[in-house]
């Protein structure tokens, strides 16, 4: 027996490679008919080399459980998801006209605030949010640009129509699993290869060299580059320690840098103090700097903002560009893009509904059963209330929060996401998915080829995030010749 | 300038280089005594002690095995293989070699950690598998294989910059600190007390030889009979025997003059390579007690740890240097 696609039914829902009546989607043709040419033996064993593979490679993510971190070996479904090029190439657009728009949002925050005088955001939306850092009020790093690494969520309703979830402005992960997922399909499925043009994706960290290489405060010499991180606990460290290997940068814990008298930041080596340049930090605003922010940062470099200000050296991404990535000026960003670029948005938000604002409130807290309530300043999918399988306490609970704290909520109604075939034992169910690409910013603006594709592996289950049960999937940009 | 380590990196890249040798070193120790033991006529419970005095842990197996214990194969095993309380077992040096490739894995080849990997995960499975001698036996020739093709592979492809240099340093001071105790250890004349074991004695020799993969060295390069004095000669002198002492301490020495700021543990290396420069080994080895011998590898392990001591110092303490652009 083998895959059988006649049983196969996402009903309700959008699948990314099967309409609903079993057909496959255009261009899915070719890789649903080489799964079913797979015996399952065939597809049991490869399932099995693609945990070894992972197993072998040490990818993992780390996670905090009952007192002790652990490393855990990153989930992968072998089914590929597919976008073809023409749509893809929409995307890309969509998303570096929206990353524009936000870092000339940021820059004009911290410098004239125009938007704010123009009645565009409200400006107490801005200035309380929790994000927004006053001392960055007045600073230009180069190129005007602060948000260097965004990782956007993307989602598809039932209809099928594209929508921009989120965008992560802070200190975005994922790309590191992007691509690796490509290498493991290469080990376990490479004959899968032969029936499309594949787009690569592992130029990433050249192209995140290329971006950290541009925002140097010196345009004489070769910078150097380091990768701040917290250290090997983070969640995220298998990712930090593979950027920095992948672009030869010096991957540091704060302990290791020292700013001088001379307002520069250095790092303790073997030959004594060597200068650095750029900081791609992986560490939240909050902690980078214990004279600055929080005073018990342990992860952090005492002086480090001064040294900033002074334009001694880079950081990506810049500290205060955060403000942006707050879920309730999401809901601005289509005004935000029509501001500043005259364009219209070429991605769509989801409908939000902002608490703070009294009609809107009410509405959110007389349908909270069919509403997803996000806090503005959460990530990783906790804090939120998804409204269809919440119960009567949580909803209460909920209620009592946004009436006390309104602007720290926003609502939206629940996307049924798009799923796609994902193995589950030896047979293919659907899954619901998102999907990340990362967009770079600095001297020029760079999509990744597609993204990191997350899954939700349970059943019915739309949270993709890999601490609460969250898969992933190749995700593979395709030209059909 | 690109040529250079973070302080941190360094420390661990070093002892990286000193678990992945030990690891070896402790492998090969417990599989050429378990051999040894099987060419003997008589099974003589205490030649498995010379293992923990090689070690230097007798006091924490006592603690551990009570004051009393008979020092015998399945004991001795346990605690130098697969006793976590024991932190220079076998497992425990390579939970330490995994744990610190994590900690740099950016700095070396990416396929390298999946060695890395391997080599902890065979070693886990296996040694626990591992209690019957021929599966103890197999555990081992793995864990030395997994090992050796890692450094080789290091060799072959990591670039050959100041992470290379603290990695060799590492392997080079771990292998001469554990020549030197496994000669002490081994030279203490163990079958004396034996007298049916009298005509046993060059397997003694033969015993050290084999710890050291030197068995066909010593024939195609000393071309005599395994003589004390003559293999003493070969393990502390020979310039092409990869684990003689003369040859670690030159290794350091490459290492170091590869590496900024130097200077104090050069001076250091070359007072250990004096000295041994000065001694007759062959004499030592042929006088009547043991005495003078045992001297001179107490010199060489406080040689060995100065020559540590400076490279910690100059190179993983995080007090700010001067700074240089």
């Amino acid at each position: 027996m083998t895959i059988d696609w006649q049983s196969y039914r996402a009903d309700n829902l959008w699948d990314e490679l099967v309409t609903v009546d079993g057909q496959p989607r255009p261009g899915a043709d070719r890789l649903l008919k080489a799964l079913t040419g797979l015996t399952n033996d065939e597809i049991r064993e490869r399932k099995t080399a693609a945990e070894l593979a992972i197993r072998a490679m040490g990818i993992t993510f780390t996670v905090y459980d009952d007192g002790a971190h652990i490393d855990r070996e990153w989930p992968f479904d072998i089914v590929p998801r597919l976008i073809l090029k023409p749509e893809w190439d929409e995307i890309a657009r969509g998303l570096k006209q929206r990353v524009r728009a936000l870092n000339a949002f940021i820059d004009d925050v911290y410098h004239h605030r125009r938007v704010l005088r123009d009645g565009v955001v409200p400006e107490e939306y801005v200035l309380k949010s929790r994000e927004y850092r006053s001392r960055c009020a007045g600073i230009s790093p180069p190129h005007g640009i602060w948000a260097h690494v965004c990782g956007t969520d993307l989602v598809r309703d039932a209809d099928g129509k594209l929508y921009v979830l989120e965008d992560n402005l802070r200190v975005p992960s994922g790309v590191s699993y992007m691509i690796e997922n490509r290498a493991v399909m290469k080990r376990v499925l490479p004959e899968l290869f032969a029936h499309y043009v594949i787009h690569p994706v592992d130029d990433y960290p050249e192209r995140l060299t290329a971006c950290l290489r541009s925002i140097s405060p010196h345009e004489t010499r070769s910078p150097r580059i380091v990768l701040l991180t917290p250290g090997v606990y983070n969640s995220a460290y298998f990712e930090h320690s593979y950027l920095a290997q992948e672009m030869a940068a010096d991957l540091v814990e704060g302990s290791d840098l020292v700013v001088g008298d001379d307002d520069c930041v250095y790092m303790k080596t073997i030959q004594g103090l060597v200068r650095v340049d750029v900081i791609y930090r992986r560490i939240d605003d909050v902690f980078l700097d214990p004279s600055a922010f929080r005073a018990d940062s342990m992860l952090g470099v005492p002086g480090l903002m001064r040294a900033w200000q002074a334009g001694n050296v880079a950081l990506a991404n810049a500290p205060g560009c955060g403000v942006a990535d707050d879920k309730v000026i999401y809901t601005y960003v289509p005004e935000i893009i029509r501001y500043y670029l005259g364009e219209e948005p070429i991605l769509a938000n989801v409908p939000s509904y902002r608490c703070s604002e009294k009609d809107h409130r009410d509405y959110v807290l007389d349908n909270l059963r069919d509403l997803v309530v996000k806090p503005a300043n959460e990530s990783g999918g906790y804090g939120m209330l998804i409204g269809p399988r919440s119960t009567r306490a949580e909803r209460d609970q909920f209620t009592r929060s946004i009436r006390a704290n309104p602007r720290n909520y926003m609502a939206q109604p629940m996307l049924n996401l798009s799923a796609a075939p994902t193995l589950v034992g030896n047979a293919v169910e659907p899954r619901h998915l998102d999907l990340r690409p990362f967009i770079l910013s600095g001297e020029d603006v760079y999509v990744t080829t597609g993204g990191l594709t997350r899954v939700a592996l349970r059943k019915g289950s739309t949270v993709v995030n890999s601490s609460q049960g969250g898969g992933s999937k190749d995700t593979w940009v395709v030209e059909l010749e | 300038m690109n040529n250079t380590v973070l302080s941190r990196v360094a420390e661990r890249v070093y002892w990286l280089g000193r678990y992945l040798e030990r690891a070896d070193s402790m492998a090969r120790l417990i599989e050429v005594n378990a051999r040894m033991i099987m060419d003997l006529p008589v099974r003589v419970p205490i030649l498995w002690r010379p293992l923990i005095d090689i070690t230097g842990s007798a006091a924490l197996f006592d603690e551990l095995y009570g004051p009393n214990a008979e020092a015998n194969e399945h004991n001795v095993c346990r605690f130098l293989a697969t006793d976590t309380r024991n932190p220079g077992s076998l497992i425990n040096s390579i939970a330490n070699v995994r744990d610190n490739a994590r900690h740099v894995r950016e700095t070396m080849p990416r396929i390298t950690f999946e060695h890395f990997n391997d080599l902890y995960l065979f070693a886990r499975s296996a040694l626990v598998a591992g209690q019957s001698r021929s599966r103890r036996s197999t555990a081992l020739a793995g864990i030395s294989q997994r090992t050796q093709q890692l450094e080789g592979f290091l060799s072959q492809n990591m670039l050959h910059d100041a992470h290379w240099d603290m990695l060799r340093l590492g392997n080079y001071i771990e292998r001469a600190d554990m020549t030197t105790r496994i000669i002490d250890v081994r030279s203490a004349d163990l079958f004396a007390s034996y007298h049916e074991l009298e005509p046993f004695q060059h397997i003694q020799w033969s015993t050290v030889l084999r710890s050291f993969y030197a068995m066909q060295c010593y024939r195609a390069s000393v071309r005599e009979a395994i003589e004390p004095p003559l293999v003493l000669q070969f393990l502390f002198k020979d310039a092409r025997l990869p684990r003689s002492y003369q040859r670690c301490l030159v290794g350091v020495q490459r290492s170091l003059r590869e590496l900024p700021r130097n200077q104090a543990a050069q001076q250091a290396c070359d007072r250990a390579i004096a000295a041994l420069e000065a001694a007759d080994v062959q004499q030592l080895a042929g006088s009547e007690s043991r005495t003078a011998l045992h001297a001179f590898i107490d010199q060489c392990q406080v040689d060995l740890a100065a020559i540590h001591d400076v490279i910690v110092e100059t190179y993983f303490a995080t007090a700010p240097h001067t700074a240089t652009a």
